[in-house]
């Protein structure tokens, strides 16, 4: 009596584990991808990072490149603060400034109560620290080498800001513009000698650890610059003459400038006796979308590989 | 106007000042906050606000005003060891010693904290140290010791140092903020783990040598003459030197390189409470901090960018010194 008692007990508790089991099954196999997405996401300087449940409602921007990332993403209406030099798109500009890049103020972004920062490899690390002491959630981005780098920038960006779905659909749109412009460069002839002149203070230039680098180089050119191991670089004149580049591209923030820029260079630079300068091929690049490291690159590399081949546009040599 | 009642006025005007710094640093920011706000934040604080009021503004205040009483101290301490006006924490290379560390340490990308100091913090204090020290031995070696050796060792360890230091943020153009951060000084990463280090050493050092103080006033006499009064002159200079030290370090370790405190602090409170060394050190103390505390606030509400302190308190310090100098003659 009191055995069958006890078995039908025990019958009774295993039906009920088993019963728990079934409901908790599927509770299981939801949660363990969030768990491990919880583990798996890490800042750009190896740091974990909480997965937020949502999406953060008031976003600090410490880049301007984060910003039109962010824009891009419609997360618009979610950026809280931006720096003084975030300018597109042009949305940007009501809103709440933080400071610059290397002296964002801490206070200013704590008064903003955000629950997401993004900081890039450039803000002072010492002061993104000072920020993550307070509380808030910083999560800090680099920017790439090449183009091929905006795409993991981007799903970073999508997935601490759960938009993941736009953001693949905005990195496969990136993605094929990337790929028309391969394909049009397949099979070139030649490949353009560019020297890419960034106007303001003295010859700088990109080196070859430049994303300006890789982008000259998918547009079909070569930029003579690419030898050195470094991101900007201040060239020498007699290298320029030595190197005779076919093209020049100036970076400038408008027309004046790129005028500037162009009579700097015939007249005082000394390098009037390059290829680029008497074939006439100098153009101007708009420096605010091609300095930043954002989807606007795209734009800079169709122009680029048009006026470096025009001939795989269907235009007239 | 007897010396006492003058001493009482200046401690007195000092309080109030130091008062009023603390509870204008607590209003005044970026961010516009009323008098009201702070009431209300007193009654019942809430998150965003407590992160502004003692997170952000009050551990600032806290630390520019102890990092001003470790410098003023320091450069009293040292302007008393060397009886030379001139002296002050540049001399003996410690500040130049520290910003080198500081600079290597940022160099090599060693940025982890430890005890409240960032990396670079904590190679500042010990390199500031270890040149000091290093300046003392060579000083030490020429059979007996002589002040002026040890005063010019420290000026010719301190431009090597200098040197250094330029070179090392030259080779790192990126680092453009680390530089000004550590040869101009700032506050901006103030935060209470810094105050927390610091405080209880300097503190320790300012009873230290308000207990020994003295001692340093027989030193003033000539070492011969300190040494026949009872003075245990060797062992007296060796602490007050070390202290001196230790407080410019601690300085720099926390907030880069602050000029014109450590030299000029001192003087006004002589000029204004006469050379005895007790009074001259706790003075100075309680001056230089509450003089930091407002150049932070300039530093900090001038413009709409933040300036780095040091062009502060020069601009402020040098024209207030020259008035003193040229009202007591």
């Amino acid at each position: 009596m009191s055995a069958a008692a006890g078995s039908g007990k025990n019958a009774q508790e295993r039906a009920l584990v088993l019963v728990a089991l079934l409901f908790l099954a599927p509770a299981l196999i939801l949660w363990v991808p969030v768990l491990k997405g919880a583990q798996d996401l890490k800042d750009d300087i190896g740091r974990p990072f909480p997965l937020p449940a949502r999406t953060p409602e008031r976003i600090v921007s410490m880049a301007p490149n984060i910003t039109e990332i962010l824009f891009a993403l419609g997360l618009g209406d979610r950026v809280a603060g931006v720096t003084r030099f975030c300018d597109y798109p042009p949305e940007t500009r009501s809103l709440r400034r933080i400071g610059g890049l290397v002296d964002p103020n801490i206070e200013v972004i704590q008064s903003l109560d955000p629950d997401l920062v993004i900081a890039f490899r450039g803000n002072p690390l010492r002061l993104v620290d000072r920020i993550g002491k307070l509380g808030l959630p910083v999560f800090v981005l680099d920017i790439g080498e090449g183009l091929e780098a905006l795409f993991p920038l981007i799903a970073k960006i999508g997935r601490v800001t759960r938009t993941e779905d736009r953001a693949d659909d905005l990195a496969a749109e990136l993605r094929s513009r990337l790929e028309a412009v391969d394909i049009a460069m397949l099979g070139i002839a030649s490949r353009p000698k560019v020297f890419v002149l960034l106007y303001g203070q003295g010859l700088w230039t990109c080196g070859g650890e430049s994303y300006v680098d890789d982008l000259i180089g998918r547009s079909g050119g070569t930029n003579v610059a690419s030898s050195l191991p470094k991101k900007w670089a201040l060239y020498k004149r007699e290298r320029i003459l030595k190197d005779d580049p076919d093209v020049i591209f100036i970076l400038a923030r408008s027309s004046e400038d790129f005028t500037a820029g162009r009579d700097w260079l015939l007249r005082t630079a000394g390098v009037a006796s390059v290829a680029a300068v008497k074939s006439g091929r100098i153009y101007e690049l708009d420096e605010n979308a091609a300095s930043r490291f954002g989807p606007r690159l795209l734009d800079i590399l169709d122009r680029v590989a048009k006026l470096l081949h025009p001939e795989r546009f269907g235009e007239r040599p | 106007m007897s010396r006492k009642t003058g001493r009482r006025l200046f401690w007195a005007a000092c309080l109030v000042l130091c008062l009023a710094g603390f509870l204008v640093s607590l209003l005044v920011g970026p961010v516009r906050t009323t008098p009201g706000d702070l009431l209300r934040f007193i009654q019942s604080p809430d998150r965003v606000q407590s992160a502004i009021f003692i997170d952000l503004r009050l551990s600032r205040a806290v630390l520019a005003f102890l990092v001003g009483a470790a410098l003023a101290l320091s450069g009293a301490i040292l302007q008393g060891y060397f009886r030379n006006p001139m002296a002050d924490p540049f001399v003996v290379g410690v500040s130049s010693g520290a910003s080198l560390g500081a600079v290597v340490a940022a160099s090599l990308g060693f940025e982890a904290a430890v005890f409240g100091f960032s990396g670079p913090g904590l190679l500042a204090f010990l390199s500031g140290l270890a040149i000091v020290s290093l300046v003392y031995a060579l000083s030490l070696r020429r059979g007996g010791f002589k002040v002026e050796t040890i005063l010019l060792t420290g000026i010719a360890a301190g431009a090597l140092a200098s040197a250094l230091t330029s070179f090392f943020l030259f080779m790192r153009s990126d680092s453009y903020d680390q530089a000004v951060f550590w040869l101009l000084g700032s506050f901006q990463l103030a935060e209470w783990g810094q105050v927390a280090t610091i405080a209880p050493w300097v503190v320790l050092c300012l009873l230290a040598s308000a207990w020994l103080a003295r001692d340093m006033d027989l030193l003033a006499l000539g070492d011969e003459t300190a040494q026949a009064l009872g003075c245990p002159v060797r062992r007296v200079r060796k602490v007050f030197l070390a202290m001196s030290a230790l407080l410019a370090a601690l300085a720099v370790a926390v907030s880069g390189i602050i000029g014109f405190v450590g030299l000029v602090v001192p003087h006004w409170v002589r000029i204004l409470i006469g050379p005895g060394h007790r009074a001259l050190f706790v003075s100075s103390a309680l001056a230089g901090g509450t003089f930091l505390l407002y150049c932070d606030l300039l530093a900090r509400n001038l413009l709409a960018a933040e300036l780095p302190i040091g062009v502060i308190t020069a601009a402020v310090g040098a024209p207030f010194f020259l008035y003193l100098l040229h009202k007591k003659r």
